[in-house]
């Protein structure tokens, strides 16, 4: 088996791309004006043509992942347990429907790529009707699965057209399956790079399989004391371009899922920092403590309006705020995180590169002690050196 | 015939649940534990889920009494659960009250059968044969 250094490593991201090798990493803004191989071979092609196709790795989030329309039962069981699924397959746009109030929903005009129809233990049955194909019949998918009740699958199978029909994600104890569905999301997030031209080029250069970049994160956060001293329960936090991805210790939540996964992922998909900028700043002037923190950082919201590296630095800040507030009592998410437990926050991506250690230690404490009226201190660990995502990937043996 | 069962609110009282638990199976009905510290919600969505018959509801610090005043609300808001048999047992009130004035008020709060400190078994013998006269 070859040593990790002698592979190449890519992540194309939504504003940047990385390339990593044994001895350097380098990051470049992309060229949205040009094809991503092209932008990649343009900035880095000395470096890429130094490695064998067998020894290149990329992930990507570049594409936006899939498009997720999940239609469920309840909100404490299908729709969890499915959105749970979904966020661990690394997709990151989801859309939820209670079934017994289908008919109140609008159909969504976008084509989805992939809907998910789940309920019920394998004894229960009756769930689904008329509802449900006439609100399939207005929608606009690409593919089908169906993950609920055994009962109701040769039903449902006979109606709905290529209905895609797995094991379903609730047992009899009403505890979640992940398996069946998580599989069949990653492979159709394959499916759905190879038919994105510009993530298919990239295949030109790997013969690796291309798999998304918060499903490798997730994979590695077993091993992260490998690399880091980081003491359990943690939360990772991922600042992109277009989204926040946050993996937690399921130590963090009193939740009914029990999984054999440690960790789960969330994503905030309206904040990041440069596609996403303006929803960022939307959202941070509707938070009440958002002045007072700009306060402290000693600026004023005229930052939102400029173009500098303070600017960014005070984005990414606001980002980490928002983030934990999201997650917290104080605003009611999908999840809420014992956040007084968390041991240590660790941050990666591009936030690396901009935030010192002490700045990110100063709006953590901000916020501890202005939303958690708390004097509570996790230790900050940033992942300066992408190691989190090159032990991923250079782990993955798919 | 399917029950789903737990304890409500913020309620630890584990060893009684499990009771209910063995007990329910004894008869045959087939059991859904929800265990400790459940919520209102999660209740319901179980017995969506499962398509249960009845929700046995029990409580032992008296903490019942405040998160009972939302059931009929939020039952209500279930399109599904109209036939649920709603149960609840144990020790129903903070301090002391006699069973003539706790039952009128938890059947006021959406409940069919209340049983304020009464013995398990005494109770589920109710139940059955609440259920058996329901069904005729």
């Amino acid at each position: 088996m070859k040593e990790v250094n002698e592979k190449l490593l890519i992540d194309v991201g939504s504003t940047y791309f990385k390339v990593s090798t044994a001895s350097s990493i380098e990051q470049h803004l992309r060229d949205f004006n040009k094809d991503i191989l092209d932008d990649l071979t343009y900035k880095c092609g000395e470096i890429i043509h130094g490695y064998d196709k067998d020894d290149i790795y990329i992930c990507s989030s570049a594409n936006g992942g899939l498009s997720t329309l999940i239609i469920g039962i309840t909100n404490s069981f299908s729709l969890k347990y499915a959105t749970n699924i979904a966020f661990n397959s690394g997709i990151n746009i989801i859309d939820k429907v209670l079934y017994q109030n289908i008919e109140d929903y609008s159909v969504p005009s976008d084509l989805i790529d992939v809907v998910i129809v789940v309920g019920g233990i394998n004894s229960s049955s009756n769930i689904f009707g008329e509802p449900l194909f006439s609100y399939l019949e207005k929608l606009n998918y690409s593919n089908i699965v169906y993950v609920g009740s055994e009962e109701e699958a040769p039903r449902l199978q006979a109606t709905i057209q290529n209905l895609v029909v797995l094991p379903n994600v609730i047992d009899n104890k009403l505890h979640i399956i992940e398996e069946h569905l998580k599989e069949y999301l990653t492979n159709l997030y394959q499916l759905d790079i190879v038919g994105k031209e510009d993530i298919k080029n990239l295949y030109t250069i790997t013969s690796n399989q291309i798999y998304p970049t918060p499903y490798i994160v997730n994979k590695t956060l077993p091993f992260i004391d490998t690399k880091f001293a980081v003491v359990n329960p943690f939360i990772l936090i991922d600042i992109g371009g277009a989204t926040t991805d946050i993996h937690y210790s399921k130590d963090l939540v009193d939740e009914n899922i029990v999984t054999v996964n440690e960790y789960d992922r969330l994503v905030f998909k309206k904040l990041g920092v440069y596609k996403s900028k303006e929803s960022l700043i939307f959202t941070a002037k509707n938070n009440e403590f958002v002045y007072e923190l700009l306060t402290y950082l000693k600026v004023t919201e005229n930052i939102f309006e400029e173009q500098s590296e303070k600017a960014l630095k005070v984005l990414m800040q606001l980002a980490i705020f928002l983030v934990l507030c999201k997650m917290s009592h104080y605003k009611q998410a999908y999840i809420n995180l014992k956040l007084l437990s968390i041991n240590s926050i660790v941050l990666t991506g591009g936030i690396t590169k901009v935030l010192a250690d002490t700045e990110v230690e100063d709006i953590i404490s901000f916020f501890y002690k202005k939303i958690l009226n708390s004097s509570h201190n996790p230790s900050v660990v940033m992942d300066h050196d992408y190691d989190i995502w090159t032990l991923g990937i250079t782990n993955n043996k798919g | 015939m399917k029950v789903v069962t737990g304890v409500v609110g913020n309620d630890i009282h584990v060893v009684a649940n499990r009771l209910i638990e063995l007990s329910l199976n004894a008869r045959g009905f087939e059991v859904f534990n929800l265990g400790v510290n459940t919520y209102l919600e999660e209740f319901f969505d179980a017995a969506v889920e499962t398509g249960a018959e009845i929700l046995l509801i029990s409580s032992l610090n008296g903490e019942a009494e405040g998160w009972s005043r939302e059931v009929k609300l939020l039952k209500s808001k279930y399109k599904t659960l109209d036939n649920l048999v709603m149960v609840i047992g144990g020790n129903l009130v903070v301090g002391t009250a006699s069973a003539e004035t706790i039952v009128p008020k938890y059947k006021k709060y959406g409940f069919d059968l209340v049983f304020h400190q009464v013995d398990l078994n005494t109770g589920l013998d109710t139940l059955e044969e609440y259920l058996k006269e329901r069904n005729n």
